[in-house]
Order: C-alpha cells, then sequence, then structure tokens
C-alpha cells in the first residue's frame, strides 16, 4: 500500500481531532461510507493533489488538504469516487485535471475542487456527453488560464463542446468574456479564426462545427441521431413521436415527455410535460421548405429518405432542423437544413 | 470548508415537486451544480421562494434538528398501504404522498402565518427546543432567543412581564404621564415565547392576554405596541393544569394546540451522535433557512392569497354548522344554541335529557358541548391556507382542512364523552384522542354532506348566489317570486323533518334572504 506523503500527513496529523469529527458527520449523512476506500483515496488522488500543489503554492497545502479532504467525503459517500464509483470520471478529473492546475486550485480550493467534480459527474450522467473530452480540453488549455473565474468559464465552454447542448446560448455569452485565443481553443475551432466570425456562424447556425474551420459543410444532411430504447440504456419506452419547440423539439413516448436540445455538440434531453407536448403539437407547422406527400418527405422539392428509419411516424422542423422519427425505432433523426 | 456539518445540510428544492410547465432558461452555470458542496455551502445559487424555504425548514428541522418520526398528518396520492395490529385492530397507514410531522410542521405555520401555538406534553420530549428553533428562523441568534423567552413560574409579575417603571421617576414624576418605562426586550421580538405558561399566576396572566390578544402592552398609562409576531408556549398539561389554571380567554387566543409524541427508543443512535458531535441543533440552523422580516411579511401576503375553493368551503360551512345548534335551549328559533343554555348556567346534562326524537348517534351536534366561534373558524381558514401554501398548492385542498382541523379545534370544541357516540363499539378510545375524533367527526360530516348530495343539489346555496347577484333591477314581480320559493322550501321541510345544526343555519340564512327581499320589496313600493 502506497504511504502517504509527509506533507498529507503533516496535515491529516494537525486537524486530526476536527477530522475525525467530518468523517463521523459525513458517516451520519452517507451510511455507506467506507474508511477503506476513503483512506485509499487520501492515499492516492487526494494525496497526489497535495503533492502538486507544494510544488506551486506551499502556503495553501493546508487548505487544500482540507478542502480535498471534505469534497472526498462528499464524493465517497455517494460511490462518486474510489473502486465503488457508478463511473470513473470524478476519479480521473482529480488525477488528471487538479494536478495540473494546481496553481488554480490552491487559489480557491473548496470552489475549484466542487466545480470540477461537480461537471464531470453532471457530463457522465447525462447520456451522450463525453466527460472524458471535457477533461482533456481542460487538462491542455487550464495551464493558459490566469486565474479561477477564467478557468471556470473555460469550462462551461468546455462543457458545451462536450455535449451539452442546451447550454449552447449560455456558453457562448460565457466565452465572449474570455480570452479570444482561449475561447476558439475551447469550443474546438481552427487557430486561424476570429472569434467574432465563429461566434457569428454558432449562433446562425447550431449544426456548424469549428473545427471545420473555413470549410464547413452547409446544406441539408444527416446531422444526428437522439435517443435509444429504455432497454438500450435510453430514454423510449416505445418509439417517440416530436414536435417542434421553437429551436428545440418536444418528444412523446410511453406516457412521458421530453425536451429536446441538439446542436453539432450533441443532443440533450430535459423532462417536459405531456401539456407542452400537446401545445406544441395542435400548434404544429413545418417550414416551407418541408412538405409531406404522402408517405414522403420532400426538402425544396427533393424526396428526403432515410431508410434505417423506415415508415416515418412523425415530423416536426424548424429553420436549421428537421426531427423525424420511425414507427419501429427509438432514434430520433435531425437533419440540418443549413 | 467546503464539507459543511451535515447537520447544516438542507434538503435540495424542490422538496413538494409539482408538475410544473414552465419556460426553460439553460444556464451554463449550472454545469457546477452537483452533488459536492461548494464553500458557501450550496450548490443552489438562488433563493428560493417563500414557501420553498419553508419546506427546506421543515425539512431540516425534522431530519437533522427535531427527532419526530411521527407522520400523523397523512396525505395520499393514490391508495396508501393500511395494515391492523393487535387485538384492538390498530390501523397504520402508510401514506402514498408527501406526509408530515405536526410537532414540526404546526409550529413552522405558525411562524409564517404570525399566529399562536401551543406545545403540550410531558416534560423533556423537545417543546422548547422547538420554540427556540422558531426564533432562530426568525433571524435571531440562540442567546437573543434565549434571553427573550419568558419562563412561567409562581411569583411571575406584571413587572417581570412586561418591564418597571424608572425608579427616578417614580420618585420624580409630578405626572403619570413622566414616569418612563423600562420595557422587556421580548415585547418587541417578531417571535415570542412563552414557556411553562401554566405556572403563571393569574394576574400575570390577564396582563399576558391584552399582549396575546390586542398585541399591546400597558403599564400605569404607558402603552407599548408589539410588531406582529408569532407566538409560541409550553405547557406540561393542556388541561388548564399546572400551578395556576389558564384564564379561558388566554386559552381561547391560542390557535393551534399541538402535543410532543415520545420519543422513538430506535433514534437513540441519532442521540448518541449528537452528544459524541457535541451538537446543539438550534446553534447550526443553517443561514439558508432563516427568514427575514420581509420574508415573513411576505409569506403572510402569500397564504392570505391561497384560495379556498367555493366546495371546500361549502363543506366548512357543513361541518361548522352542526355543533351550536340547541333545540330546547331556547324558545326563539334564534336563540336554540347551546352558548344560550351556557350563558344560563343550564347543567348540559339537564339540557341532554330533554333532547327531543332526534338520532343522538347520528347528530355530530350531540358530540359536543358547544359550538365554534367566529375566532376558531378564522383560524381554521388561516392554517387551511398556510398548509396549502406550505405544500406549495395555489388553493386549498379538502384534504388540507381535513388535516389541519383537528389542531385548530383541539381544545375549542368540547367533546360530550357521555354522547352516545362515544359509546359506540370501537369509539371509547375517542374519548381521549381529540385529534383522531374531530378528524372522525370531520368525515362523518363529509360523508353526511355526500349523502344529502349537497354539492349538486343545495337550494339554500342556489338562493344565496341568487342573492349574491344583487337587488339592483330586481322586479317586484321577481322578488315575490323569490320569496315564495323560500316560504315554499322552508314549508316543505317543515314536513316531519328532524332539525339539525345544519338545517338549523340554513333556515337561519333562508329567513335572512326572506328578510332581505322582504325589505327590499317594501322599499320598491315606495318608489
Amino acid at each position: 500500500m502506497k504511504a502517504i506523503s509527509p506533507t498529507l500527513a503533516n496535515v491529516l496529523r494537525a486537524n486530526r481531532a476536527e477530522l475525525n469529527t467530518r468523517f463521523a458527520s459525513a458517516r451520519h449523512l452517507y451510511p455507506r461510507l467506507n474508511s477503506l476506500v476513503f483512506g485509499a483515496l487520501l492515499q492516492t488522488a487526494v494525496d497526489e493533489l497535495v503533492q502538486s500543489v507544494e510544488r506551486v503554492r506551499p502556503d495553501r497545502i493546508g487548505d487544500v488538504a482540507l478542502a480535498a479532504y471534505d469534497a472526498a467525503l462528499e464524493l465517497a459517500g455517494q460511490d462518486l469516487i474510489g473502486p465503488a464509483a457508478r463511473h470513473p470520471f470524478v476519479e480521473e478529473s482529480w488525477r488528471i485535471l487538479l494536478p495540473k492546475v494546481a496553481a488554480i486550485v490552491a487559489s480557491d480550493p473548496s470552489r475549484v475542487i466542487a466545480s470540477v467534480s461537480n461537471a464531470v459527474h453532471q457530463l457522465a450522467t447525462i447520456p451522450e456527453t463525453r466527460p472524458q473530452q471535457w477533461i482533456e480540453v481542460m487538462a491542455s488549455l487550464a495551464p493558459d488560464c490566469s486565474d479561477v473565474e477564467t478557468f471556470l468559464k473555460l469550462g462551461q465552454v468546455a462543457g458545451w463542446r462536450a455535449g451539452l447542448a442546451h447550454f449552447r446560448r449560455s456558453a457562448l455569452a460565457m466565452a465572449d468574456t474570455l480570452p479570444e485565443r482561449l475561447a476558439l481553443a475551447a469550443i474546438g475551432a481552427k487557430p486561424d479564426t476570429r472569434w467574432a466570425e465563429a461566434r457569428g456562424k454558432l449562433l446562425q447556425n447550431p449544426w456548424h462545427n469549428p473545427a471545420e474551420g473555413h470549410n464547413d459543410i452547409t446544406g441539408i444532411r444527416l446531422a444526428a441521431q437522439a435517443g435509444a430504447f429504455r432497454g438500450f440504456g435510453g430514454l423510449f419506452s416505445e418509439p417517440p413521436e416530436v414536435a417542434s419547440a421553437g429551436e428545440h423539439f418536444l418528444v412523446y413516448s410511453g406516457g412521458d415527455c421530453w425536451l429536446l436540445t441538439a446542436d453539432a455538440f450533441g443532443a440533450t434531453f430535459h423532462r417536459a410535460t405531456k401539456a407542452e407536448f400537446e401545445d406544441a403539437q395542435s400548434n404544429r407547422s413545418l417550414p416551407t421548405r418541408v412538405k409531406i406527400k404522402g408517405s414522403h418527405i420532400l426538402l425544396d422539392e427533393q424526396p428526403f429518405e432515410f431508410p434505417a428509419l423506415g415508415d416515418y411516424g412523425s415530423v416536426a422542423a424548424n429553420d436549421t432542423t428537421l426531427a423525424l422519427t420511425g414507427r419501429f425505432t427509438h432514434t430520433i433523426v435531425l437533419v440540418a437544413l443549413q | 470548508m467546503g464539507f459543511l456539518n451535515v447537520f447544516q445540510r438542507v434538503s435540495q428544492s424542490p422538496t413538494n415537486p409539482h408538475p410544473t410547465p414552465t419556460a426553460r432558461a439553460f444556464d451554463v452555470a449550472d454545469l457546477y451544480r452537483g452533488p459536492v458542496s461548494t464553500a458557501s455551502g450550496s450548490t443552489d445559487p438562488g433563493v428560493p421562494p417563500c414557501d420553498e424555504k419553508l419546506r427546506q425548514a421543515y425539512f431540516w428541522i425534522v431530519n437533522t434538528a427535531i427527532i419526530s418520526p411521527h407522520y400523523d398528518i397523512e396525505y395520499n396520492d393514490g391508495p396508501p398501504q393500511s395494515f391492523s395490529l393487535g387485538d384492538t385492530k390498530s390501523r397504520l397507514t402508510l401514506p402514498s404522498a408527501q406526509s408530515y410531522s405536526s410537532f414540526v410542521l404546526l409550529p413552522l405555520l405558525t411562524f409564517a402565518a404570525r399566529r399562536k401555538c401551543l406545545f403540550i406534553g410531558g416534560p423533556g420530549r423537545g417543546k422548547t427546543a422547538s420554540a427556540i428553533l422558531m426564533g432562530v428562523i426568525a433571524g435571531y441568534s440562540v442567546r437573543e432567543v434565549r434571553r427573550a423567552m419568558q419562563h412561567g413560574h409562581p411569583q411571575m409579575t406584571i413587572a417581570d412581564l412586561l418591564g418597571n417603571p424608572l425608579p427616578a421617576d417614580l420618585v420624580n414624576a409630578q405626572r403619570i404621564e413622566d414616569i418612563r418605562i423600562a420595557w422587556r426586550q421580548w415585547l418587541s421580538m417578531r417571535v415570542k415565547i412563552i414557556d411553562e405558561y401554566n405556572r403563571i399566576p393569574t394576574r400575570t396572566q390577564s396582563a399576558l392576554l391584552t399582549v396575546m390578544g390586542d398585541n399591546y402592552a400597558e403599564i400605569l398609562n404607558h402603552i407599548y405596541e408589539c410588531p406582529d409576531s408569532a407566538w409560541f408556549l409550553t405547557a406540561n398539561d393542556d388541561q388548564g393544569g399546572g400551578t395556576y389554571q389558564v384564564i379561558e380567554a388566554l386559552r381561547d387566543r391560542i390557535d393551534v394546540i399541538v402535543q410532543a409524541l415520545g420519543f422513538n427508543s430506535r433514534f437513540l443512535q441519532d442521540l448518541l451522535s449528537r452528544i459524541e458531535e457535541n451538537i446543539r441543533p438550534e446553534e447550526v440552523v443553517p443561514r439558508q433557512i432563516i427568514f427575514t422580516e420581509a420574508e415573513v411579511d411576505r409569506m403572510q401576503e402569500e397564504i392570505r392569497a391561497i384560495r379556498l375553493p367555493d366546495e371546500v368551503r361549502r363543506r366548512l360551512e357543513f361541518f361548522a354548522s352542526q355543533f351550536e345548534f340547541c333545540e330546547v335551549a331556547a324558545e326563539q328559533f334564534e336563540y336554540k344554541a347551546k352558548d344560550t343554555a351556557r350563558l344560563a348556567g343550564m347543567e348540559w346534562h339537564t339540557l341532554t335529557a330533554q333532547e327531543t326524537g332526534r338520532d343522538r348517534l347520528k347528530d355530530l351536534g350531540c358530540q359536543t358541548v358547544n359550538g365554534l366561534s367566529v375566532r376558531v373558524l378564522m383560524t381554521l381558514l388561516i392554517y387551511s391556507k398556510a398548509l396549502a401554501y406550505f405544500r406549495g398548492n395555489q388553493a386549498v385542498e379538502l384534504e388540507d382542512v381535513r388535516q389541519i382541523l383537528p389542531f385548530v379545534l383541539r381544545d375549542k370544541l368540547a367533546p360530550d364523552t357521555e354522547a352516545p357516540f362515544f359509546e359506540a363499539p370501537g369509539h371509547a378510545v375517542y374519548r381521549a384522542d381529540r385529534v383522531g375524533w374531530l378528524r372522525k367527526v370531520f368525515d362523518l360530516s363529509c360523508a353526511e354532506f355526500d349523502r344529502l348530495d349537497l354539492d349538486r343539489e343545495d337550494a339554500v346555496a342556489a338562493f344565496a348566489a341568487e342573492f349574491q347577484r344583487g337587488l339592483d333591477g330586481l322586479s317586484e314581480n321577481e322578488t315575490r317570486s323569490r320569496l315564495v320559493k323560500i316560504e315554499r322550501l322552508i314549508t316543505e321541510w317543515a314536513k316531519g323533518r328532524k332539525l339539525y345544526g345544519h338545517l338549523y343555519d340554513d333556515l337561519l340564512k333562508l329567513k335572512y334572504l326572506h328578510q332581505r327581499y322582504t325589505n327590499y320589496l317594501r322599499w320598491l313600493k315606495t318608489q
């Protein structure tokens, strides 16, 4: 078993009574909190972080160790870190990302540790998002952040890029406040792009991918597929139906409803009410570019076919996106119209 | 520190989720909300609405501060699981919706509506601790609350309670107005706590009555106006016992009575944790559940704005109409009330012996020796609204009234334990169980309301609605027609029907309408 570094051991020794009380309190709240698992966590993730901080801000070791101790208690108590964790990403973020931004952590340890852990956990629990990508993007760009605020803003923009499509507008506003180079890197744009240009395209077209730079693909094309059968870990117990809700879509399946938000970075579902769906259905109208003739869909007077879908079940569209569902599949097909 | 003491953990919103179609605004700041709390102790960036904050306060108290695993205010949104246990077939119900502990909920509603709550129960059951918590969530420090708490004792004088004239002024003043008074600090507080109020001498109780009832204190012609406040009183005995008999007017000012139930020994570990961790709940109240004065003001307004639907009000009217009527108390119709007999000093049993041929088992009025006062009905309405507000609803549900009613009427509707109802099989328990009895009476009242189909066929309500539309422009013919209709209805009712409380109230209402139309008709003839 790996021994705890003398640095962390000193902090633990100096605060022994207080830390024991906190552990007892945490066990009161999280009866499953395992002292062995927690001890192992102190020896690994917490110790590595403390040692990284020691190299850059030795004056902050105590605060970082105590903040990490508290956060580790909460995470271990909820089975979000350690061997019984529901996913590996929180622990990965502690071991890969946090040591790399030791100076940032040292500035506001409690806030940074909690924010990173919460962000990764949120990504890990939303289907089809990419927590691994978020950790990697942050690990590569965070050393360029001058302070905690910049680091957290970067994380928010990177969160959108990692698949949280519902944060699109809010993340774009956040990116406006970042240094241009950092904002462009956060969304994965080519280095020769200007932020104003990238921003304009992203605002205009949700299916614009900044990584394509000046050679971006436009026109009618299959943009994304979202949702899956509940038996395979998805949300839908039966083939869904869609209705347009402004720039988003409402989805109904087996008595449940969701709001679907989607763009080039991902697609996420959020609980909605049946009343919202019915309201959207009663007000449905298709853009003039989209026509339905019998069992065929015409886009700009051209037949649009997606064989894997079979017979279509429902159609909804807004200015940028066509959403299609099939009678026998649980997937929603999203077609970019721009 | 990031990981706050678990004793300061507040339940996450929404504490009582409702389906709410809302316009969504996705904020990327939410990315950092999650299972790990930040230094501020909260992952919630916004201030919740007051009703949500009130629920958070409830759940913090019930989960952390006061060990009260007694979910006696039961709600169901589907059939609950029910079990019969023991020789007496005691019923244990597992509610299917969010249910509450009255010992925690009632004080909180009292705090929110700024009313008066009496805690009763044996010593050491958390009565005073609950009252102190209410002071702390009102924003006072534990020290302030403790210092302001009035402890009843046999030597308590009016000066102890209210304040003293300044001794120098007593000597030098030429006029009584010149004597300055050093008012006691607690009078200015928005949460007032009187511990063991039944140990206060009778004369001092009268001074307390003025403060409780009229919200001012008086010494030597000097008046101190108190702010609106929530009152919490404790007593080891609610039957008026204690060192001194509690004066009836003072008891009548108390809005709700809540009983501190016994400690469940299965929760001894929680007590042990408190000892080992040296925790006093009142000292670790999370700041998120502390209310400002403006928030309590707002809560009062929001509670008043909760709607009481007509159909719920009608059932409450029907229930309330059962009790005051006493057919043999007077000759004149209007005075046929239990209060008439009480004022005349008649013995209750003399009255019941004269009872007519009514079914005394079926007549709910026979179960009580008194009726409901206006003050009690107003209290019932306010607490019903407060409960609906607490549950996050915009309107009172019948179940809200049913649940809150026993706590409001506990000391106000006195049972006649000699009544046939209490002799019926299985009903003897209601002689001791006031809460159960009152709920049973309300259920019986609602059942009778259903049997009479008053939701759909309520002639008096139809007449009242017709009258409510106003008399302006009403023709003589139409007025006469309405008078005839009223007379016909009374004639029909007079044919062999027994007189019960609800009919008595209906008849008085018909008489009122008849009189209004009669006066209007008379005026019309002069035009």
